[in-house]
């Protein structure tokens, strides 16, 4: 397998000079940054209600713009021509994802500052959002793999918006132990509680436990869409 | 004269359909080799497997005298260009700028990109957004596409369908320049005229089968009928057999001095098609 930055650069740019003129994907990119302006006039003491506006700016711009632009690439037919050229399957996953991943650390930083949250260490926050952000890339490019349009990303996606964006809130709806648990290792929790833990202590040593849990999602997404890319690239 | 492809007893099948049955032929390098048939009888099928876009059910494809990798080879995909019956553009980025991501990605000078507009005559257009393009424009830049950088072997799958018959014409040309600078085309078509302008040989298929492959021009005398057409100056045009009463005919036509022309009757690929299948191409 090769790897050209030349190559993973050039779709980067072709990304970064379509997005300039996609309505549908900026309009998107507002967004969450709309929301933390609402969201900064709550304040809440769970700590993922918190770190909502992080966890939303991954999971619209990460994921959804993420699969809106490769299901774009099927459903306009210019995928086919990626896969048919010298360009290996790393280069073209990591230059699909280099420009969502550049669109989603902006969205971030700028709701971060909206909402008034409180920025971590650079390289504790910067850890954090990679590991949340490979799996997000990951889960995007999937669900975009997976639909045939653009317009069937929003429906594919939703099951997962609502898993990985919105189980959070319905937290106070159950009461089942187990459920509760469960809920508790989703990526955006294990998210928000390293975060709060590491702004409280500053020990890196107090989350190795979310860290071991975000890398396993991270893992397990990358995987499951390099098969789905095997599987669905040429449909 | 060297195979560039090898094909032997290809046969694809999806579910209890039969695309492609047993198909055999080889491609020699440096030729234009055309597959000319109807809608329908197998020829995107066959481009398919000989890019490895498609799994053959069975039979045997080399390419560059190696058989076809599963695993995506790039020194491969850099050897060979590719026009799909669907590429897509980009549509929001200009004609430049899709070219420009394939020069990057095929590692070519930006220079052949103005080279190449000129081949399909959009040298005009390089600013222009692709959505703003009609639709033999789009078929144009995709064509410059698959050819930006100058392929051993270029596949193009119905490469003109949906230009006009200048714009055929100047493309035509263009293959054959890049045809005379060593590039092998493997081509399909529905369009008998094409076939019998650009290529070396022809593979007539229908229903998944090779019916018949020959050069256009043995093709023609061999499905020659046995006569000859004479058109005489009151505008009449009368068909003779070539035997001794045609010869006699003829004698006389022509001491009268009425004879204006004489043709033999050379049947266009189109009827040959037709006489092989009973069908129709188009
Ligand atoms: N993915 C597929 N699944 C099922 N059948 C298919 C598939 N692709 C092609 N076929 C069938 O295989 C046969 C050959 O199709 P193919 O696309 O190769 O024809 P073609 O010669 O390229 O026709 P056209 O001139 O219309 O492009 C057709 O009967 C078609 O219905
Ligand atoms: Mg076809």
């Amino acid at each position: 397998m090769t790897f050209s930055l030349k190559r993973v650069n050039a779709i980067f740019m072709k990304d970064y000079k379509d997005l300039l003129k996609n309505s549908y994907v900026l309009f998107t990119i507002a967004l969450p940054i709309f929301y933390s302006m609402l969201l900064s006039k709550i304040s809440d003491d769970d700590p993922t209600m918190t770190l909502f506006p992080i966890n939303l700016a991954l999971i619209i711009t990460g994921a959804f713009i993420q699969a809106a632009i490769v299901a774009e690439e099927k459903e306009k037919n210019t995928l086919r021509g990626l896969l048919l050229s010298p360009a290996s399957t790393l280069e073209i996953l990591v230059g699909k994802s280099a420009l969502t991943a550049v669109v989603t650390l902006i969205v971030i930083l700028v709701s971060v500052k909206i909402s008034g949250l409180e920025m971590l260490s650079i390289p504790f926050s910067a850890l954090l959002i990679a590991l949340s952000l490979i799996f997000y890339l990951a889960l995007g490019t999937m669900l975009g793999l997976l639909s045939r349009t653009v317009m069937e990303t929003s429906i594919i996606g939703m099951p997962f918006l609502l898993l990985f964006g919105m189980m959070s809130m319905f937290k106070p709806m159950f009461e089942n132990e187990l459920i509760l648990n469960a809920i508790g290792y989703l990526p955006n929790e294990q998210f928000a509680v390293a975060w709060v833990t590491l702004s409280e202590s500053g020990q890196i040593g107090d989350i190795v436990g979310e860290l071991i849990v975000l890398t396993l999602w991270a893992l397990a997404a990358v995987v499951i869409t390099v098969i789905t890319y095997g599987k669905r690239r040429f449909d | 004269m060297e195979n560039i492809i090898e094909v032997k007893n290809l046969s694809k099948t999806f579910g209890n359909k039969i695309a492609l049955k047993n198909v055999s032929f080889n491609v020699k390098r440096g030729e234009t080799f055309g597959f000319l048939g109807p809608s329908g009888s197998g020829k995107t099928t066959t481009i398919k497997m000989l890019t490895s876009q498609l799994l053959q059910t069975t039979g045997e494809i080399k390419v560059f005298n190696q058989p076809l990798k599963k695993q995506k080879d790039a020194s491969f995909m850099k050897r060979i260009g590719i026009l799909t019956d669907n590429s897509g553009l980009y549509d929001r980025l200009t004609v430049l700028d899709n070219l420009t991501l394939y020069s990057e990605l095929y590692n070519v000078e930006r220079k052949q990109i103005n080279e190449i507009l000129e081949v399909v005559n959009l040298q005009n257009e390089t600013k222009t957004q692709v959505k703003k393009l009609s639709k033999g424009m789009k078929q144009r830049v995709t064509l410059a596409r698959a050819m930006l950088h100058k392929p051993e072997l270029l596949f193009l799958d119905e490469p003109t369908s949906a230009l006009d018959p200048v714009n055929m014409k100047h493309i035509h040309d263009g293959l054959r320049e890049l045809n005379k600078q060593g590039t092998t085309i493997f081509l399909t078509t529905h369009n008998m005229m094409e076939a019998e302008q650009i290529c070396d040989r022809v593979a007539f298929l229908h229903q998944g089968e090779i019916k018949q492959l020959d050069t256009p021009q043995n093709l023609r005398i061999q499905y020659m009928d046995e006569s000859v057409t004479l058109l005489l100056k009151d505008n009449r045009s009368i068909v003779v057999n070539k035997d001794e009463k045609g010869a006699e005919e003829i004698y006389q036509y022509m001491r009268s001095g009425e004879v204006v022309s004489i043709h033999s009757n050379e049947p266009t690929l189109g009827e040959i098609f037709v006489q092989i299948t009973g069908r129709e191409l188009a």
